[in-house]
Formats: C-alpha cells, sequence, structure tokens
C-alpha cells in the first residue's frame, strides 16, 4: 500500500504520549523516534520529508534536519510503540535513516 | 520563489499537475536504472547494497528488530515497487502527471541515490565532485550527481508547486 500521499500527515507535534491503557507498567514510557545523519541523502529531501510525514511547518522541519546533521541525530516524534513503528516504518520508505528506542 | 527563464527538469504547471522535461535518452537512462534498482530490490536480504533501503528499526534491541523486520520488511518491499511501477508509467508519457506521481518519483530518485551512494561509499566528507576523471568510479560519480540534481529539482518543485 502506498502509505504516504502528498499533504497526508498526521499530528505528532506533541512530547505526550497517547493515552493507553496497558498492562504493563513498562509500556507507560513513550517511545521516541530518531533520524540519524547520514551522507547520502539531500538536506533538502530530509526536510520536505518531515514536513510531509509530520506536518511539520518548514522552519520546524528545517532546525530538525539541521539538528540532525549537526548533532548526528534528533527525536522526530514520539509516542505509543505501535505509533512509533509507524513513524519509522515511513521514514524507511523515504530512505531515511530512522530508529526507535523507549524514552529514558 | 526563483524566477527562470526556462523550465527545467522538473515543472509545475499549476493545479496539482507536473510535467518532466527529460530527453528520450535520458527517461531511458532512468529506466534503466528503475531496472537495476529492481534487481538489487530482488537481492538476498544480506546485500549490502540494501542496508539503506532496509534499515534496523530498535538499534539497541535485536529480538524486536528481527520481529518489527519480519512483519514489516515484505510490506517496504511492496510499498518501493508500487513507486517503481508510478515511475515507469511516468517516465513513458509526455503528458502531464500529478503531485502523487511526481512524488513517487521523488522517492525512487532517493532510493537509487542510496544505492549507487553506498556502492560509491559516500562519507560526510567525500565530495564526490572532486573525484578524477581517470578515476574507475568516475562515471558512478557523474551519475550520483544527476540524480541530486533532478532529485533536488524535484523537492524544489513539490515544496513550491
Amino acid at each position: 500500500m502506498p502509505v504516504i500521499r502528498p499533504g497526508d500527515t498526521h499530528a505528532s507535534d506533541t512530547q505526550v504520549a497517547e493515552p493507553e491503557v496497558t498492562e504493563t507498567p513498562e509500556t507507560d514510557l513513550p517511545w521516541i523516534v530518531l533520524v540519524w545523519n547520514d551522507p547520502i541523502n539531500l538536506m533538502s529531501y530530509v526536510s520536505f520529508v518531515f514536513q510531509k510525514l509530520f506536518g511539520y511547518s518548514k522552519e520546524k522541519a528545517d532546525l530538525l534536519m539541521l539538528d540532525v546533521h549537526e548533532k548526528g541525530r534528533a527525536v522526530v516524534s514520539s509516542g505509543s510503540r505501535e505509533h512509533a513503528e509507524i513513524d519509522v516504518f515511513r521514514l524507511h520508505e523515504h530512505g531515511l535513516w530512522a530508529t526507535m528506542q523507549k524514552d529514558s | 520563489m526563483r524566477k527562470r527563464k526556462k523550465a527545467g527538469p522538473i515543472e509545475a504547471l499549476g493545479d496539482g499537475a507536473f510535467r518532466i522535461n527529460l530527453t528520450d535518452a535520458e527517461r531511458e537512462t532512468m529506466l534503466s536504472f528503475v531496472d537495476q534498482l529492481e534487481d538489487v530490490l530482488a537481492a538476498e536480504q544480506t546485500d549490502p547494497r540494501l542496508r539503506r533501503l532496509f534499515p534496523t528499526a530498535y538499534h539497541e534491541n535485536p529480538d524486536l528488530d528481527a520481529e518489527y523486520q519480519g512483519y514489516m520488511r515484505d510490506e517496504l518491499s511492496q510499498s518501493r515497487a508500487s513507486s517503481i511501477a508510478t515511475v515507469r508509467e511516468v517516465l513513458a508519457t509526455h503528458e502531464p502527471i500529478s503531485e502523487s506521481q511526481l512524488y513517487a518519483f521523488m522517492m525512487v530518485l532517493n532510493s537509487l541515490r542510496l544505492v549507487l551512494g553506498t556502492l560509491l561509499g559516500v562519507s560526510e566528507d567525500d565530495d564526490t565532485d572532486d573525484i578524477e576523471d581517470d578515476d574507475p568510479t568516475f562515471g558512478q560519480a557523474q551519475l550520483y550527481g544527476y540524480l541530486g540534481w533532478l532529485l533536488e529539482w524535484t523537492v524544489d518543485t513539490l515544496s513550491n508547486g
């Protein structure tokens, strides 16, 4: 399925984990999605993908992209594990080097 | 917005329509790249050329990553196959294309750059422009530059168009 269509965005511009009822306390911690610096992807492309996938403004996307470039990585979204997996998938689909881990 | 006298390789026509201004020779070259990308995507999972196309998701947890790859890898392959099919249509037509077709074109261009960049061993300090013309990788480096130029135009046009 084409997961991404232009203009298809979802709101994840927040640090708040999605409320979810779980049986295991450890899942209370949100998951964060990281994008790592890589020497191949164009800066303009990375910023554009952040705008498309997360609905971020150009300004915010540019700042995130520069963070990735200069600091080696940046947190681009956070939320439940399922949510983070979807974001990682969409970033991989766009060729970005994304991983996820539990926030600490 | 940049003002240009000429349309450039990717042109916004307004009303969500776009045109790819590539010569037939360029289209054929792109098609052969797309064929090669398809071959690479069909390679063994351990093929180093695929490293950047199917990255690790859980970098701290190999078990969770294996689980993730188990159910997501096929979906990622299918998504790429779908974009490739769209790009074949895009390269075959001289008619205007839609935004989603141009978007697929962008994603495939980026996949091609990832494979070629990996083959060339592009690193942060490298500048592929500096490769001497008697270097055996000169041709690939030129192609890499060409794909980057076309991708930059595509992103720019989708951003402003």
